[in-house]
């Protein structure tokens, strides 16, 4: 009878040992664009074009200003394109981003998260050119993009 | 917290060992290949979920039987039910694994217990999904989607070390530390498994565990 009341004794306690687990998510959610303006237009520059910049999208129901000229974005989760607004004084330019979606399930603490990985981009006039330095976002690696005005 | 579960499983490895050491009994060594015993298990293990992990129900039973109580072809089987309700979103899991293999018995003097090693090929798979998973952006406001069913499948490979001891007539506890390797599935970059039955968590490619299990053997050609 003692052997076996140690053997349940023992087994209840390593249920407890087995069945620990820590249930808050410690690793990075974020999956951000980072966005890189470089003002080369002396009109823009003497203007103070950057100082005065704000981002916004359509689908926002507020609006962001920057001061500086390296910034993060959040992609829209719900499309599969998201427009980006930049204005600054006169001037109103559009980027429009075009990606896939993936739906990822980072862990039992955490859920899921969406990445995405940029197809293309259109852009308007006041805008030179568009690098992309990494067209991958994930929560490991952060989205990179350099607007040239 | 893993390190506590490998030092207590040795622990209880050496406990039970002294156990089935400490009997004394006599066996007439027997000639050719003789069934000494059918034994049908439960693993009484899985039950500590419905305490500790109530997100998950899981069944596994098994079937060996013993030649000259020295070798032991054993086959398992298992179900595994998930439903992972968090606060952003709802997994839903539910899979079968099945393992065949076979046991050598070490002790030499001792006609029903086991102390010994074994190989298990094993093979699971699972059917998952996920809804009512909420985003929420401080810009993009929230959202709700879901993941459809997706098949996973795993392979994997086990070595065990454990011991079974008749606890009264006819009935066994057998307590065994199993390593698994997995060679095939079981992961996937976007939507992996919660957990592959019968393996365990499926971020890792090794799992390491112990399994308890209550057996009867059933009254055929005992001596």
């Amino acid at each position: 009878m003692k052997f076996i009341f140690r053997i349940v004794g023992i087994l209840l306690f390593a249920f407890m040992i087995f069945n620990c687990s820590d249930n808050r998510c410690n690793e990075e959610v974020d999956v951000l664009l980072k966005a890189e303006i470089i003002v080369n237009d002396p009109i823009l520059t003497n203007a103070g074009f950057l100082e005065t910049l704000s981002i916004y999208s359509p689908a926002w129901t507020d609006s962001v200003h920057y001061s500086s000229a390296n910034f993060m974005l959040e992609l829209s989760p719900f499309a599969d394109t998201t427009v980006f607004v930049f204005t600054s004084q006169a001037w109103k330019d559009t980027v429009k981003i075009f990606y896939e979606r993936d739906l990822v399930y980072l862990s039992q603490e955490c859920g899921f998260v969406t990445y995405y990985k940029i197809d293309s981009t259109r852009y308007t006039s006041t805008i030179d050119s568009l690098v992309w330095v990494n067209k991958k976002l994930t929560t490991l690696t952060d989205g990179h993009v350099k607007i040239y005005f | 917290m893993d390190m506590l579960r490998y030092i207590f499983s040795i622990l209880l490895f050496f406990v039970f060992s002294f156990q089935l050491m400490a009997q004394k009994t006599d066996e007439k060594k027997k000639d050719g290949w003789e069934i000494t015993g059918i034994k049908i298990g439960m693993d009484v293990g899985r039950f500590s979920n419905f305490l500790f992990k109530p997100e998950q129900t899981s069944y596994a039973g098994s079937l060996d039987v013993g030649f000259n109580n020295k070798y032991f072809i054993i086959a398992e089987a298992g179900y595994s039910e998930i439903n992972l309700d968090r606060d952003n979103y709802n997994y839903i899991s539910d899979g079968t694994f099945y393992k065949i293999g076979l046991d050598y018995n070490m002790l030499k003097k001792y006609p029903t217990d086991f102390l010994g090693a074994g190989f298990r090929f094993a093979y699971s798979t699972l059917e998952h999904s996920a809804n009512n998973i909420r985003f929420e952006s401080e810009h993009w406001g929230s959202y709700y989607t879901e993941k459809e069913s997706e098949t996973n499948q795993t392979m994997w490979l086990e070595a065990s070390f454990g011991l079974k001891g008749e606890i009264f007539k006819n009935v066994y506890f057998g307590w065994s530390a199993i390593i698994k390797v997995r060679f095939y599935g079981g992961t996937d970059d976007k939507f992996q498994p919660y957990d592959i039955p019968g393996f365990g968590k499926a971020a890792n490619s090794i799992s390491i565990g112990a399994n308890y299990f209550i057996y009867y053997q059933i009254p055929f050609n005992r001596k």
